[in-house]
């Protein structure tokens, strides 16, 4: 009886969930349609990470990173498309990815800080 | 981190208690010499017979003058992040001040002070302004510096060597001669690669090894820089990804000494002919390698901090582990 009812709260959170990440994906999607002005994805960095260090996300979208460290960090493409100056404590830097592509980028100041967003 | 790398770290951890690595095992300790720690806003350093000795500024209260002369002396302090104010440390500036008033407080006047990088916590000119005005207090005769990374933050160290590089090399790289020891500042904070550790670049080693070429293998020589050059715990960036290259140069000399700042927690360790320190910060503390989810700040109660960062405790390292002795001839 206890696990009846376990799993049934358990299902009816795991449906609220697929509800809110299909609201999402549609939301995402209208997004990108309208080039880029589209949705806008938070990454946070905190505690020397990325989180999530891997995003994948549509073309279009505009990716917010968040140092929330008390340390400053920045956020730099391995290939220089995109670069953050030093990042304080609390201040953002966003980027909007407009072409397909797996885009890894990482912290300059300490560079075993790496992410990577995936446009499609 | 390797098991050479464990072998010899001790630290004083954050309540004051030396604690000793000892507890891994299958550690090889035939590198290991000796390995003590102490507490100290910095370091004082002098050469006697073309060996450094190092003595925390804090445990020099039991030393008579006789122990702390040599041929040079000067003294080491690190990473003061000024402009930092987070509640690891508010007050930079008064623990900065703090050490400045222990190297004033020395028997005898250091011949110049080393900053081993991370003057500035986010390179603004107002931070600099802030460590330069407070410097100028400090009764030594020069002072030289070397980059962290936190001091060529949106401008690649333009304004780091504008105020600190007049007479280096490139990046800021230099060396100089004083009373037959040879010094050379290294910087290991640019050009980072995406995963990568400290780098010092092909550039600088060729340099170096041009620098040295011509010296006398009995030269004493000090090698400064901000990351360490030993690899102290990679996971964290804790060590230089070419520094193996820049000791090489050094294999053949009898006397190398290596200092470095950047992990706000001292260390020492003897490898062959090279001596390794790290400095404490003149700031705030950080975690042991590998104790917390990341090397951030380390918070530890407000009537702690000044033991960590060394500048009041005399009695902590008075008699017990005040002395940091590399005693042995490094030949």
């Amino acid at each position: 009886m206890e696990m009846n009812r376990k799993l049934k709260f358990c299902l009816v959170v795991w449906g609220m969930l697929l509800a809110l990440q299909l609201v999402g994906d549609a939301q995402t999607a209208q997004g990108a349609g309208q080039g880029s002005t589209g949705a806008t994805v938070d990454v946070k960095i905190d505690n020397f990470s990325f989180s999530p260090a891997t995003i994948t996300i549509p073309a279009g979208t505009t990716v917010k990173w968040t140092n929330r460290d008390d340390i400053p960090h920045t956020v730099v493409n391995d290939d220089q498309k995109f670069a953050s100056k030093a990042l304080d404590t609390d201040e953002g830097y966003s980027y909007t990815f407009t072409k397909p592509g797996t885009y890894p980028y990482f912290c300059s100041i300490h560079p075993k800080m790496t992410g990577k967003v995936i446009v499609q | 981190m390797s098991e050479s790398d464990r072998r010899t770290l001790a630290l004083a951890g954050a309540n004051g208690v030396i604690q000793y690595d000892h507890n891994h095992d299958g550690i090889d300790r035939r590198g290991f010499l000796k390995c003590m720690a102490w507490a100290g806003a910095g370091a004082y350093c002098v050469m006697q017979g073309g060996v450094m000795r190092s003595f925390a500024l804090g445990g020099l209260g039991g030393k008579n003058k006789e122990e702390l002369k040599g041929e040079l002396s000067f003294v080491q302090i690190s990473d003061s992040h000024m402009g930092f104010s987070k509640p690891a440390n508010p007050d930079v500036v008064a623990t900065l001040q703090a050490a400045i008033d222990k190297i004033n407080a020395l028997p005898a006047t250091p011949e110049f002070l080393l900053h081993t990088g991370d003057i500035s916590h986010l390179s603004k000119a107002e931070e600099f302004d802030m460590v330069d005005q407070l410097l100028k207090n400090a009764r030594v005769k020069d002072a030289f510096f070397v980059p962290g990374e936190h001091d060529v933050l949106n401008d690649d160290g333009k304004q780091y060597r504008e105020r600190y590089g007049k007479n280096t090399q490139e990046s800021g790289w230099y060396s100089f001669d004083k009373n037959g020891v040879h010094f050379i500042g290294l910087v290991n904070v640019m050009n980072l690669k995406a995963g990568g550790l400290g780098s010092l670049g092909n550039e600088q080693l060729e340099w170096m090894e041009d620098d040295v070429k011509h010296l006398s293998k009995s030269t004493p020589l000090i090698v400064f820089a901000h990351i360490p050059l030993w690899s102290v715990y990679p996971e964290w960036g804790w060590g230089t990804e070419d520094s193996t290259r820049a000791l090489g140069y050094l294999k053949n000399f009898g006397s190398v000494t290596v200092l470095n700042g950047h992990i706000h927690q001292i260390m020492q360790k003897v490898e062959g002919n090279v001596t390794f320190h790290t400095a404490m910060s003149t700031a705030f503390p950080q975690p042991k390698p590998g104790t917390a989810p990341s090397p951030g700040p380390m918070k530890v109660p407000d009537n702690e901090l000044r033991t960590v960062l060394g500048i009041t405790d005399v009695n902590f390292v008075q008699g017990k582990h005040s002395l940091a002795v590399t005693d042995q001839t490094l030949a």
